[in-house]
């Protein structure tokens, strides 16, 4: 009895031991987790509600219910023109960037010879990518092509402009401005391969020797091996566009309000809270649609 | 004979797709080169008539080259290294320590990954203000205010810097901390001469990251400092309306055209470009090392 008594105190002391250890490396990103963080992430909630104006005795705040938020979406036109503008830029290039990079690295991982050398070629956007300088080639792409693409002119386009003409743009403005969307997926590219090798080559033997052809071994075996791989790049593509201010409208208008302190920080935060809930939401959607369905994985086993 | 066709048509894609890549920059370079005909000019597409080095000089006026360029240099790498102490730190607390609390913290860890930034700006940015009105320092404008977040690893991806260093460290045998704490190595020591000295190339890899993200990022750059600060990248983000202020104010006879954002473009970005020409393999390096397309 006294002999476990010992036992269990020296296990709780070796235990304290690597709690405070393991506090004290943690101790500067907590306090910078709850400083920079966690109360400013719930302050804009609260702010969201609120007139802020700034004076000499610093900030007057005072409860406004849900004017900000009214204004938002009825009063003002800016912001709901500039977050449809942002969205109809996050969600198709995350698709394509998505896909693209999916396509890319089952290339690259199929070749031998010259593989470095493309995976340099294809990584180095990202180390000169920002929003300044993708506004200036995006703005260069739009004034090379003149006021009217000729994209605009083709057969297919003009279908698609006759049932919708928001639809045309966006596809329009897709094919322009290619080249950047392929620049943002430097990393995904890599994490795409790195997935992809850890795949087991026995599975895709055993597969051949069932007959599975290339098509079928791409949808039952790579791409439901590779689907977590294929969610954390999802995520980071959201997280990546939805960050990149001067190609996004909603973000550069939050911007302009947040360097003006003198007034409209309520605003802001009612704005910066609506967009913020907005790229969540899709993060989540991502979430849901790359999940594992377990029952499905089941019924290949069983059935 | 079906395979071989298969290898070449890969091969084409690539070179294709790779040229698309590529043709931003490549445009970039013979446009800065155009003379203010060869741009008007419809006939003249990539290459210039009349090469001309002079559009570099007048980017380079306008952005304070000389300036924005060191500011800017030793404003990223000194965040970069405040970066990668405490990303270095954190990872290896969750990599050795089993405390209490360690799986919620992992998980904000990762939550403010996704938490997009904008959200936290402005209980930030009242912070910094309220510190000014209460103790009367002005940090706003300086480059304290990134610093401070930075050593408290809010700093930009942060989470990524800190899974890279997680994910290494835990490849450290544990035994070697135990054998030097044996003999008689306390924390720090331990942190240090095991797993920070054998992580040396984790190390630059993590520094390399925080400073090309740090150079690129001017959303938080640019409220913070508020143009105080002159960075290449906030300087490229106003280099249209500088321009033609500066050339108002001159006479009037520069039109700002592509040949001169062109040449500012990449005057920006040369220093990232020259780094990368030698450090690739660790960038591609780091990203592959986060481990989190799963262990």
């Amino acid at each position: 009895m006294a002999n476990q008594k010992k036992k269990k105190k020296r296990k709780s002391s070796f235990q304290r031991r690597q709690n405070r250890l393991g506090y004290l490396f943690m101790a500067p990103w907590i306090i910078g987790f709850i400083v920079f963080a966690f109360i400013p992430f719930f302050m804009t909630f609260y702010l969201s509600f609120t007139d802020v104006k700034q004076d000499i005795n610093g900030f007057n705040i005072t409860f406004a219910g849900i004017k900000n938020y009214r204004e938002a979406f009825f009063v003002n036109p800016d912001f709901t023109i500039n977050l449809g503008s942002s969205l109809a830029m996050i969600i198709p290039y995350t698709v394509i960037i998505v896909i693209m990079s999916f396509i890319l690295a089952m290339m690259l991982n199929s070749i031998q010879k010259g593989k470095s050398l493309f995976r340099t070629i294809y990584f180095l956007p990202v180390v000169v990518l920002s929003g300044p300088v993708m506004y200036q080639l995006m703005d260069l792409t739009t004034e090379a092509e003149g006021q009217t693409s000729k994209l605009e002119y083709t057969f297919v386009v003009r279908m698609i402009a006759s049932y919708s003409q928001d639809i045309a743009d966006v596809l329009v403005s897709l094919f322009e401005n290619l080249s950047t969307i392929l620049w943002f997926t430097g990393i995904p590219i890599v994490l795409f391969i790195n997935g992809l090798q850890k795949i087991n080559p026995s599975m895709f033997e055993a597969a051949r020797i069932d007959s599975a052809t290339s098509w079928q071994i791409l949808w039952k075996i790579i791409i439901p091996i590779i689907r977590p791989t294929a969610l954390i790049v999802t995520i980071f593509t959201i997280v990546q566009l939805g960050a990149m201010d001067k190609i996004n409208a909603v973000l550069d208008q939050i911007q302009q309000m947040t360097s003006n302190t003198a007034g409209g920080l309520g605003y802001a935060a009612a704005l910066s809270w609506i967009y913020s809930i907005i790229i969540l939401a899709i993060i989540g959607l991502a979430v849901l649609l790359f999940r594992e369905r377990k029952t499905k994985i089941k019924h290949y086993i069983w059935g | 004979m079906a395979k071989k066709i298969g290898k070449l048509t890969i091969y084409f894609l690539l070179v294709c797709i790779g040229y698309i890549y590529l043709e931003p920059l490549i445009k970039m370079v013979s446009m800065a080169i155009m003379s203010s005909d060869d741009i008007i000019d419809p006939a003249v597409e990539w290459i210039a008539r009349k090469p001309t080095f002079d559009n570099f000089k007048i980017a380079a006026s306008v952005l304070k080259v000389k300036k924005s360029m060191i500011t800017s240099l030793v404003f990223s790498a000194s965040i970069a290294v405040l970066q990668t102490i405490v990303s270095a730190m954190t990872g290896y607390a969750l990599s050795r320590f089993k405390f209490s609390g360690k799986k919620f913290w992992f998980t904000m860890i990762l939550f403010t990954f996704i938490m997009p930034v904008t959200v936290l700006m402005i209980p930030r940015l009242m912070i910094f203000v309220g510190i000014r009105t209460v103790f009367g320092i002005q940090l706003l404008g300086t480059p304290i205010p990134q610093a401070l977040m930075a050593v408290l690893g809010q700093g930009i991806n942060g989470t990524i810097l800190i899974l890279i260093f997680w994910n290494f460290f835990n490849m450290i045998p544990y035994t070697l901390d135990e054998a030097a704490m044996i003999d008689g190595a306390g924390p720090f020591r331990v942190f240090y001469h095991i797993a920070v000295r054998l992580s040396l190339s984790t190390v630059l890899i993590v520094f390399l990251l925080a400073f090309v993200w740090n150079w690129n990022e001017t959303y938080q750059a640019a409220t913070y400092l508020g143009g105080k600060l002159e960075l290449m990248p906030l300087k490229l983000a106003s280099f249209d309306a500088v321009f033609n202020s500066e050339s108002a104010s001159a006479g009037g006879d520069l039109k700002l055209n592509e040949a001169y954002k062109m040449a500012a473009t990449l005057i920006s970005i040369a220093p990232l470009l020259i780094l990368y020409a030698f450090v690739q393999k660790q960038f591609i390096q780091g990203i592959e090392n986060t481990g989190i397309t799963g262990e």
